[in-house]
């Protein structure tokens, strides 16, 4: 038996962990560089807010004045992701961390009533990692995903849909679109709907054969998990990444070599310090630059892929990457977005023995694991290739980054000895309210 | 610098070398790695008399059970602050260092109890 927990509005609900005021307000996470709205909180979905949202563009408006926006804060998330993965491991033999706020459960052999397991779960992982969360109940991953989907939208609830029994699936199946099913795209919904099937117990109805010409071997997968037949393993291992990358938008339009080659220089960093956080080695690289495809200035857009000597060191790959960017740099364009992409990531282990290094391996290796830690404990670019600007404009706009309360003791959550007048009055008054405990 | 921590001498070999401990992990005395716990920094000096001073690092644990007369982190009313938990006819209650009692109810969410404090230049 397979659970899915996940937490509700993520991101948000990390920020109010530490932030009492912003508990009960509409709550939004903007992108990198406090782009788009990537996560709301329910009130902020009730005011209309919409993934994706440009936030400059809609701030402004009368409905939205209430809205509380935080930019996003990566290293508080990952490490309230944590707490949330710990909390589980402590309670449910298997857990795998799928993404930052959603975990498969093994449920297979704990003992009791599932439901009642599940909703413990929910109180503990608030309490303890202060997250509040739904979970889904199912004997496959895509009915879990899909049970807690219900959960989620029944706000009255517990927070737990149990889809474990073919009887609770037989009721409730009639009543969802097959577009809340985990795995169909849009394409595959627009297919079955040509053929009549608009519920998921219309999609599970269907016959195997029909699916797999309709929607080949993928399609039969979710088709056949949704009757109940696990096919999609409990993975304890994430899969080795293939490429990373460090790509962005700049904020303002960039003109001149000088400021694209810091750009560039600071996003190959970056690279290169998250390679060495997946223990991983770049056999290749790329680069690209390119103006903005959209509106009406001229156009340029380039790449160069390249290889390079296995390496995780930052400054053979800042060096690598500026060089390859003045290659692709042409005067005269306004540039919109750069990048760099390491490609061809192999666990050093795996990589051939090299007869002529062009660098002492074991050197490097120390070189690199002291600079990492100096700029853990003095905090990012402490130390860093002469080659790369400190504190340039290449780092992300952050105007609204809410302390690192968890991972940087001088950020740690303040709390006070005394408490104000006003707010002991508020505390009384608010004793005659009713404290139910929704599934937000 | 190389790396020497007792153990691995030039000359005469070290009697210490099957002996050697390392340094103390306050981490893992503080049991900062566990998920519920979480430093919180002391601001005033109100609860001078409990020994918590302005300043003070508290680590603090959210997954352990609240008890009479432990000092808590507690969420009120849109604020952070440290009282003491208090058992009153069955009824959890915070007694902050000035001022009357606040039943924890609605808007008062005891949020972890302080397990331990970490001073510097006491």
């Amino acid at each position: 038996m397979f659970g899915l927990i996940d937490g509700n509005s993520f991101y948000c609900s990390c920020e109010r962990a530490f932030d009492p005021k912003l508990r009960g307000k509409p709550v939004v996470v903007l992108s990198n560089n406090d782009g788009c709205v990537i996560a709301r909180s329910q009130e902020a979905k009730d005011l209309g807010l919409k993934m994706g949202d440009p936030w400059h563009l809609v701030r402004e408006r009368p409905e939205y004045k209430t809205v509380e926006w935080r930019s996003s804060n990566y290293a508080l998330y990952g490490d309230m992701s944590r707490r949330m993965f710990e909390v589980l491991c402590e309670r449910v033999p298997q857990v795998e961390p799928y993404s930052i706020d959603e975990m498969f459960l093994d449920l297979a052999r704990l003992p009791g009533d599932l439901v009642a397991r599940c909703v413990a779960l929910r109180a503990d992982v608030r309490r303890i990692a202060k997250i509040p969360t739904c979970v889904g109940v199912g004997p496959t991953k895509t009915i879990a995903k899909l049970a807690n989907r219900v959960a989620k939208a029944d706000r009255d609830g517990n927070g737990v849909c149990d889809l474990s029994t073919a009887a609770n699936r037989s009721a409730v199946f009639p009543t969802l679109d097959i577009g809340d099913v985990w795995g169909l795209g849009r394409p595959s919904v627009a297919k079955l709907n040509n053929v009549g099937a608009y519920t998921v117990a219309d999609f599970a109805g269907l016959p195997a054969d029909q699916v797999r010409k309709l929607l080949t071997v993928t399609g039969q997968r979710t088709h056949a998990e949704l009757n109940g037949i696990a096919c999609l393993p409990f993975s304890l291992m994430p899969p080795t990444r293939q490429t990373l990358a460090h790509t962005r938008s700049f904020g303002e339009m960039v003109t001149s070599w000088d400021e694209m080659r810091e750009a560039v220089a600071q996003y190959a960093l970056r690279a290169s310090e998250k390679l060495r956080r997946h223990s991983l080695m770049a056999r290749a690289m790329q680069v690209f630059m390119h103006t903005n495809q959209f509106n009406n200035d001229p156009k340029y857009a380039n790449s160069a892929a390249f290889e390079v000597e296995p390496t995780d060191n930052s400054f053979a790959i800042v060096t690598a990457a500026t060089t390859a960017a003045r290659r692709l740099w042409r005067d005269g364009y306004r540039y919109q977005k750069a990048g760099v992409i390491l490609l061809e990531l192999h666990r050093p282990e795996e990589l051939p023995i090299a007869l002529f290094p062009s660098r002492d391996p074991e050197k490097s290796a120390r070189i690199m694991a002291a600079m990492d830690a100096a700029n853990q404990r003095y905090g990012r670019d402490a130390v860093r290739p002469g080659n790369v600007r400190a504190n340039s404009r290449w780092n992300m706009r952050r105007a609204r980054l809410s302390p690192s309360y968890t991972t940087r003791l001088d950020q740690a959550l303040v709390a006070e000895t005394d408490l104000k007048k006003e707010d002991l009055q508020l505390a009384s008054s608010s004793e005659q309210q009713a404290s139910g405990q929704s599934a937000d | 610098m190389a790396r020497y921590v007792g153990d691995e001498t030039t000359g005469f070999q070290s009697p210490a070398q099957d002996y050697i401990e390392g340094v103390v992990d306050l981490p893992q005395v503080l049991d900062l790695r566990r998920p519920g716990r979480y430093p919180v920094r002391v601001k005033g000096q109100e609860l001078r008399e409990r020994g918590l001073w302005d300043g003070d690092i508290l680590v603090v644990d959210a997954a352990a059970d609240p008890k009479p007369g432990k000092v808590c982190v507690a969420m009120v009313c849109g604020d952070v602050i440290l009282a003491e938990l208090r058992r009153k006819d069955g009824e959890w209650t915070l007694r902050p260092a000035k001022g009357d009692s606040i039943p924890v109810a609605g808007d008062v969410e005891v949020w972890a109890v302080v397990e331990a404090l970490v001073r510097r230049n006491p």
